[in-house]
């Protein structure tokens, strides 16, 4: 992640990388031979004192991500802190709050919310496509094994860091798919239900410790309500995110950078199954000559650095110009919110299993607007 | 299941007992084998066996089994061969793995793709196991298995030959070629610990090793990043090295005396052109179309692509550019003089019997190349 970062900042005018710093002295040395940064350490505390940055890029494990972004904001610095954002809600709490009494600023690594279908799903609904409020949302977020460089090194390596985070591989990749049902919500008192397990693979290959499967129903007080899905079964591996309004809908395919827009229109009789695929036909070549147009302006990286640099970019906005927050805290919290609930059935599932009880019996658990015990 | 005698067995049987009194090992003393259930470490293992080393250690990655290594250890059932599962970014597996050991051979990486993955698991990890070898105080000779790629051909013109007298890249990040910048800078650690600690090392660079348990035409030959293969360069000679050829010499490289500090590349005899082996496997292996594209045209294609990648602020990354093509596909031969002369290693497996047992185990396997 470091590298991606460094790579964004050197692309934004006005900003400059001043320093580095890992715990691992060759980790901070290369990374800054690399990207030619004036400075390198090897403490936070020192690199603070030193190099007084505006604004701290954490990109280290979850776990440090308290103490270090409270450390910056203590030293007046800003910071841009790496998906997930926290361990859990309290400490989310925790730095947001030492952040306002600092005057200082943060954000949350959520940069798939900003890839260029987001960024255009987003202005859809600015300009009330919608016709309305959000009545409905699903957002699916698909996982593959595959990924050699950091799936099998999760599966095999027992000490790996992401293994120790109380909702395991999922608390380390479901925040960009939370994330999009956070934004939309109205209400902050939420009611979620979450079932959680390991699949048939996982069990299979003796790796039940680890959760990969998750369906989330979420509900606020005004009536809008979420599905998430989070899988590493399903093939294709999907990541779509549904809007539904109360006049109209919009479906982001991530995947493509396409968005797609169900209109309210009806058609008489056999019309109604032959003029909407001509329709959509419209839309998927838009979507193609949008693309095509962002590439040849190269404006079209690929979404994970689009969104990262938007996000980077918008962060930036708000610190030196005082422009809105790219994420507000309220969308922060409501994501950490939505993920204890799915890791305190994680925690219910594990202990099942330590109590020798299948895993086929799991308990649909309404927490309303709770937070689970310690946090978690 | 009883396996042919292989070729090493053959050298070990035929000079066991002339080889034995030279070498600054016994065969009772411990030998630590890093990435040992790997393609190249597997016949290290074995040819160390072979030459009546009984008791090896094997350093293997967490994950995967090491089924492999315990068919080695039952073809020698007078051995004691310990399998040790682990990551050496574990400061603590470093110590256990180099505890009593005479030789290690270092064979270890990383299946990152990035500069800081490659850089994590060649350098980080070998520095941790150097930690741990001079802690140890027991290690005679480290070998440092590294890799061709980290030469720079960028002052040697076409045709002629790469060999030890090449300086090291310099601009690998330039290059965009994280595994060749993770082992430059391994290799760099390695002399660090040589100059300021004393270490005793011997750096091998292997060329393509290749053989049965590969099935994929070398990256040198070309690609098919585009959906047809492009064969590259066209008539460049090939750096291979068959993978038992491979493995003796860096067996040799542990125990021979007096080469301390030494580099050596090992490349075998006989390097076929990439239209040879591209023919071959044509032939041999299966029917795929390729389409030719001289270094010149496939040149001038990186020279656009990288200027395009830099004039689009990183839109396409620079993948495809001049010092990779240059690097990899400009045309150089490569000398095995200094392996053979300070080894006396000769490659027992000659390059066309090498390419056929490759390729029957392609044909055999047919994975899609």
């Amino acid at each position: 992640m470091a590298d991606q970062h460094a790579t964004q900042i050197q692309r934004i005018g006005g900003a400059k990388l001043v320093a580095v710093c890992d715990s691992e002295p060759l980790m901070a040395k290369q990374i800054a031979e690399r990207f030619k940064v004036p400075a390198w350490f090897t403490d936070v505390d020192e690199m603070l004192a030193s190099a007084r940055p505006d604004v701290v890029h954490v990109t280290t494990p979850p776990q440090s991500h308290l103490p270090i972004g409270k450390k910056c904001f203590e030293a007046g610095a800003s910071a841009y802190i790496e998906k997930p954002f926290t361990l859990n809600t309290a400490d989310a709490e925790e730095l947001i709050e030492v952040a306002n009494r600092k005057g200082v600023k943060l954000t949350a690594g959520h940069n798939g919310q900003f890839t260029h279908a987001m960024n255009k799903m987003r202005q859809s609904v600015a300009t009330g496509f919608l016709g309305g409020r959000v009545v409905h949302m699903e957002s699916l977020y698909c996982y593959e094994f595959g990924d050699a460089a950091y799936a099998k090194a999760l599966l095999g390596d027992s000490d790996h860091w992401a293994r120790k985070l109380p909702g395991s591989l999922l608390q380390n990749i479901i925040s960009h798919g939370v994330a999009r049902i956070a934004e939309f919500l109205t209400g902050d008192n939420l009611v979620i239900s979450a079932q959680a397990f390991s699949s048939p693979y996982l069990q299979e290959i003796g790796q039940s410790d680890i959760v990969d499967e998750l369906r989330l129903t979420v509900r606020d007080e005004n009536a809008t309500t979420a599905y998430f899905t989070f899988s590493s079964q399903i093939s294709p591996t999907l990541h779509q995110f549904r809007l539904y309004g109360i006049k109209r809908s919009l479906i982001v395919d991530d995947d493509h950078q396409l968005m797609l827009r169900f209109d309210n229109k009806e058609y008489k009789s056999y019309m109604r199954f032959f003029v909407p695929p001509l329709v959509f036909a419209q839309q998927y070549i838009g979507n193609l000559a949008s693309n095509v147009a962002k590439f040849a302006r190269n404006d079209f990286h690929l979404p994970n650095e689009a969104g990262l640099f938007t996000l980077i970019s918008l962060f930036y906005k708000s610190v030196s110009e005082g422009a809105p927050l790219p994420i507000p805290y309220r969308e922060i919290l409501l994501t950490s919110e939505i993920m204890d609930a799915a890791f305190e059935q994680v925690r219910i599932n594990q202990q099942n299993r330590r109590s020798d009880e299948p895993d086929s019996e799991m308990a649909l658990r309404e927490c309303a607007g709770q937070r689970p015990a310690g946090g978690h | 299941m009883i396996m042919e005698q292989t070729s090493v067995e053959r050298i070990a049987t035929q000079s066991v007992g002339t080889d034995r009194s030279r070498w600054i090992a016994r065969p009772e003393d411990l030998i630590l084998v890093t990435g040992a259930n790997g393609f190249i470490g597997s016949w290290v293992v074995r040819c160390l066996l072979a030459r009546g080393f009984k008791n090896i250690r094997c350093l293997t990655r967490a994950v995967g089994g090491s089924a492999k290594l315990e068919g080695i250890g039952q073809d020698f059932p007078a051995s004691r061969l310990s399998v040790v599962k682990g990551n050496l970014l574990s400061r603590e597996m470093c110590a256990q793995a180099a505890e009593g050991a005479a030789v290690v051979y270092h064979l270890a990486a990383g299946v990152e793709k990035t500069f800081p993955g490659c850089f994590l698991n060649s350098a980080v990890t070998t520095r941790n196991l150097l930690d741990a070898v001079m802690a140890s105080g027991s290690v005679r000779r480290f070998v440092n298995v590294s890799s061709l790629a980290v030469y720079s051909n960028a002052q040697l013109r076409r045709g002629a030959a790469v060999d030890e007298t090449c300086p090291i890249d310099t601009q690998l990040v330039e290059r965009f070629d994280p595994y060749a910048y993770g082992k430059a800078k391994q290799d760099e650690i390695v002399r660090e610990y040589g100059s300021k600690h004393g270490l005793h090392y011997v750096i091998v660079r292997p060329g393509i090793t290749f053989g049965p348990g590969k099935t994929k035409i070398p990256g040198r030959v070309g690609t098919d990043t585009f959906g047809v293969f492009l064969h590259l360069g066209l008539g460049n000679r090939m750096p291979l090295t068959y993978v038992e050829n491979c493995a003796e010499a860096m067996v040799l490289a542990g125990l021979t005396p007096g080469i301390e500090g030494e580099e050596l590349n090992v490349v075998d005899d006989d390097l076929p052109r990439s239209r040879e082996f591209l023919r071959q496997y044509k032939r041999k292996v299966r029917r795929i179309r390729t389409f030719p594209v001289p270094y010149s045209i496939f040149y001038l294609f990186n020279f656009a692509w990288e200027k395009y990648s830099s004039w689009s602020d990183g839109q396409l990354p620079p993948v495809f550019n001049r010092k990779t093509c240059e690097a990899y596909y400009k045309g150089q031969t490569f000398s095995n003089q200094k392996v053979k002369s300070l080894l006396g290693w000769t490659p027992r497996v000659s390059m066309s019997e090498g390419l056929e047992r490759f390729c029957a185990y392609a044909r055999e396997h047919m994975i899609k190349a």
